[in-house]
């Protein structure tokens, strides 16, 4: 049974052991969340978590994800948290199954609950007898309110391997796992949408002719200003699509005002910064960057006049059986959503207007309806990471610490479709890490978020990683100054012990104290603690004349508490470092009179085989007696300003703006 | 219009519009899914498939230009329940995050290790660069193609 109503921000559900774990009499355990896989690798972490505690081998647990008809209400699968939230809640779930499956087992063999060995799903008493999960399970339901976690038991452990294959692994090397594109139902159509030039724009014409006489096109829908397309094939329906003569109006233009939020104020910055040896300003831009999943978005409907199937790709769900069930007019219960296989998402899989597509179609032709997006419409379809300036200024005291911080960030909304958040909303995502983790004396920092022309999303990370580009840049500079070693530098203002010690650890897997310097090779730095989660990195950079930057070895040091699947973390940040190198030297989305204009891998480039690091090297530094965060997102957090901090070592220019392209490079290296 | 195809080692017969691409044949028609669209315009690597062994885009591939050529796709890489080495490989180095670039990658390897079976890493880069992982998953993809040449 689902239950219970979408929540606000922050709010959370009573947990229900049902809810969360179910024992069939053949012994069978299903756990259940309604968190996605999508290559993160939760499914086989929540996996290990549940059969850990139930004392069973991984095999025999299976865990449903994201099926709205079965598992607890959910948000979303966002900001590395699934392991950290649902983790744990699955933890004390499978504690306290144990827990009341030892109690009955106990008294069905009249022993002492301590007597008592549980080995492959049954518990022996001493006299030999035992009784299986799967018969004490049935004796009467396994319910009630989770406990908090002081009152449950955990076992002993962790004792994970640290190389466990990934649950879906085997489906994939055999071409088996199943992505929505792969979806195949009776009588399912092809469907494919025209979508407004500009958001906001309204179907002032529409001639069809040509289109309909396309072989295989079915109809040709239109509801307003929803135009598409159902055909036999594929080809047919973008034939079709292509063939539609439309004319649409300028948009309405009303953007929301911007919102204004402060997110430090010490007193006494301005003095501060008035009283310092030496002061410092700098500007740093990030502009639009696409998720640019290597599958273009897809997605099936079944929509019936009692309700209706989604198979699709989504981090949201709930979200998306509500948005199908308003359009539907069904009760969201009547709406049955199956998440399938997905391609990286990447932040951006919240609102899977794909799956709208779907629907829509799918409604108006009474029949199942696939979408597939081409590439160019995943570019010019999706919402963008917002593009973000801080303006940054510092003032260090002649004893080389820092006396102030004040910075100034300009960015767009880094949720789907909302200008109209709460301001602490808006600190949490547009203004994710913008206060830097350090005691910097009397800090300030302003958050200003407006509109921008084109839709604005999540992206992995938020805005942290446009913020730490700019804060951990700052900080190389300040450094220079004084002419101090950045990681002295950091370390001395570094309170918090977690934070020194991802530093420290970094520094010393890459040599830092004996790095090369100048002459086009060089090593820089950067750190951040992401949602609890301490990442230092370290890139070692060749620049050529031209200012094409390679890199070399990188360095990433992690502290993210207890880790339940070791080789998925590493897999995790060196996915995070390789992408975001990505972001950081070659990725910009073209926007031109307020539309994107990027179609293709050809004018969007990104990091590619010759272009990934040499190697990586990952070393995790956390405690296994603290809790588990996040690791999804804080590897591709640094690794921006650790990149731009080596290209200043290695050839003394200071670049502000990413990316990091070599006419940039170049220019920055002519003024010294 | 009828086509008569080779692929995975069975003689396949198609009706579709000339012109159709390979990759639309394979995965409409035929139900192989394992091969994948990524940009219908040959530049992500995600649709490929050994043809007489080497490794092409289906997907600026016509099927006219396909027939009389033996087609292999990632359904037909494993042999009588066995994984092909590349595979194990792959499962071996956990080479793949969110799977989508994978089939692709496969195909491109096994083609690689076919007419050169023990590359140096420059060579892997090379014989893959066809291919974009936006996982970020290279290092783990040149080590698992690495120990597949073991
Ligand atoms: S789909 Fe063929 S190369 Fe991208
Ligand atoms: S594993 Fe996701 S694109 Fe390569």
């Amino acid at each position: 049974m689902s239950r219970g109503a979408p929540r606000g921000w922050g709010e959370r559900p009573p947990e229900h052991l049902e809810d969360r774990i179910v024992i069939r009499l053949d012994g069978e355990v299903i756990a259940r969340s309604g968190k996605v896989e999508y290559g993160q690798g939760i499914r086989t972490g929540f996996r290990r978590i549940v059969a850990h505690e139930l004392r069973l081998p991984e095999e025999a647990v299976r865990v449903e994800l994201g099926e709205t008809d079965v598992v607890p209400w959910d948000m979303g699968t966002f900001g590395s948290q699934s392991t950290a939230t649902d983790g744990h809640t699955l933890r004390i779930a499978a504690a306290y199954a144990f827990q009341l499956l030892r109690e009955r087992a106990a008294r069905r063999l009249g022993a002492a609950v301590s007597d008592l060995v549980a080995d492959q799903g049954s518990f022996r008493a001493p006299d030999g007898r035992t009784a299986s999960y799967g018969e004490l399970a049935a004796e009467a339901p396994l319910e009630g309110t989770l406990p908090a976690s002081s009152d449950v038991t955990l076992a002993p452990g962790p004792d994970f391997a640290p190389d466990a294959d990934r649950v879906e692994a085997r489906a994939l090397v055999l071409g088996e796992a199943r992505y929505p594109h792969d979806v195949r139902l009776p009588d399912m159509l092809r469907g494919h949408v025209l979508p407004p030039p500009r958001t906001g724009a309204h179907l002032l014409s529409l001639d069809d002719a040509a289109a309909k006489a396309i072989p295989g096109v079915v109809a040709i829908v239109r509801q307003g200003d929803f135009v598409g397309v159902v055909a036999e094939r594929r080809e047919q329906a973008l034939q079709a699509i292509q063939s539609l003569e439309a004319t649409w109006s300028a948009p309405d233009g009303n953007p929301e005002p911007p919102l204004e939020a402060h997110l430090r104020s010490d007193p006494g910055v301005e003095a501060a910064l008035a009283q310092g040896e030496l002061r410092h300003a700098a500007t740093y831009r990030t502009p639009h960057i696409a998720h640019a999943s290597i599958l273009p978005s897809a997605a099936v409907a079944d929509v019936r006049r009692d309700g209706a199937d989604l198979y699709v790709a989504t981090q949201r769900p709930f979200g998306l059986r509500d948005e199908a069930a308003a359009i539907l007019a069904l009760d969201p219960k009547d709406v049955h959503v199956h998440p399938q296989h997905m391609s990286g998402m990447y932040g951006g899989g919240g609102w899977g207007s794909a799956a709208i597509d779907a629907v829509r179609l799918s409604q108006a032709a009474g029949r199942p309806v696939l979408v597939e997006w081409t590439r160019a419409e995943e570019f010019q379809r999706s919402a963008q990471r917002p593009w973000l300036e801080a303006r940054i200024e510092g003032a260090i005291r002649s004893d080389g610490n820092i006396a102030a911080y004040r910075s100034e960030v300009r960015t767009n909304p880094h949720i789907y479709g909302s200008g109209r958040v709460p301001p602490e909303v808006a600190g949490m995502t547009s203004g994710r890490n913008a206060v830097p983790p350090y005691a910097l004396g009397a800090m300030d920092v302003a958050l200003t978020v407006e509109q921008a022309p084109i839709q604005t999303s999540a992206f992995r990370s938020l805005a942290a990683a446009p913020n730490v580009f700019a804060s951990e840049s700052f900080l190389d500079e300040l450094a220079a100054l004084k002419g101090e070693d950045p990681l002295a530098l950091r370390l001395r203002h570094a309170a918090d012990p977690r934070l020194r010690r991802v530093l420290e650890a970094v520094g010393d897997l890459a040599h830092w104290a004996e790095r090369p310097k100048g002459d086009g090779h060089g090593f820089g730095l950067a750190a951040t603690i992401y949602h609890g989660t301490y990442c230092a990195e370290v890139a070692e950079v060749f620049v050529s004349q031209s200012g094409k930057v390679r890199l070399g070895r990188v360095f990433a040091a992690v502290d993210a508490g207890r880790l339940v699947h070791p080789d998925g973390a590493r897999s995790q940040i060196e996915g995070g470092i390789v992408q975001a190198m990505s972001w950081t030297l070659f990725e910009e989305t073209k926007v031109s009179d307020g539309r994107i204009t990027t179609r293709g891998w050809r004018d969007y480039p990104i990091a590619t085989f010759q272009d990934a690091p040499e190697a990586i090297e990952v070393r995790f530094v956390g405690d296994e007696d603290t809790p588990s965060t996040g690791i999804g997102e804080p590897g591709s957090v640094p690794i921006a300003a650790a990149i731009a901090n080596a290209v200043c070592a290695a050839t003394g220019a200071r670049v502000r703006e990413l990316p990091l392209r070599p006419a940039r490079i170049q220019k920055a290296m002519a003024k010294g | 219009m009828r086509y008569e195809l080779q692929v995975n080692a069975q003689t396949q017969v198609v009706d579709v519009p000339p012109g159709t691409s390979l990759t639309s044949v394979l995965r409409d028609d035929l139900g192989l899914t394992a091969t994948r669209l990524g940009c219908g315009h040959g530049s992500c690597g995600a649709c490929y498939v050994l043809l007489d062994g080497a490794a092409v885009a289906s997907c600026t591939m016509p099927v006219d230009e396909a027939v009389g050529h033996r087609i292999v796709t990632v359904e037909g890489l494993a042999q009588d329940g066995h994984l092909h080495p590349v595979q194990e490989a792959f499962l071996k180095e956990d080479a793949m995050q969110c799977g989508a670039c994978t089939s692709g990658m496969l195909i491109s390897a096994v083609a690689l290790l076919d007419d050169n079976p023990h590359p140096e890493p420059e060579e892997i880069r090379d014989a893959l660069s066809g291919h974009l992982c936006r996982c970020g998953v290279y290092g783990r993809i040149v080590k698992a193609v690495e120990e597949a040449a073991k």
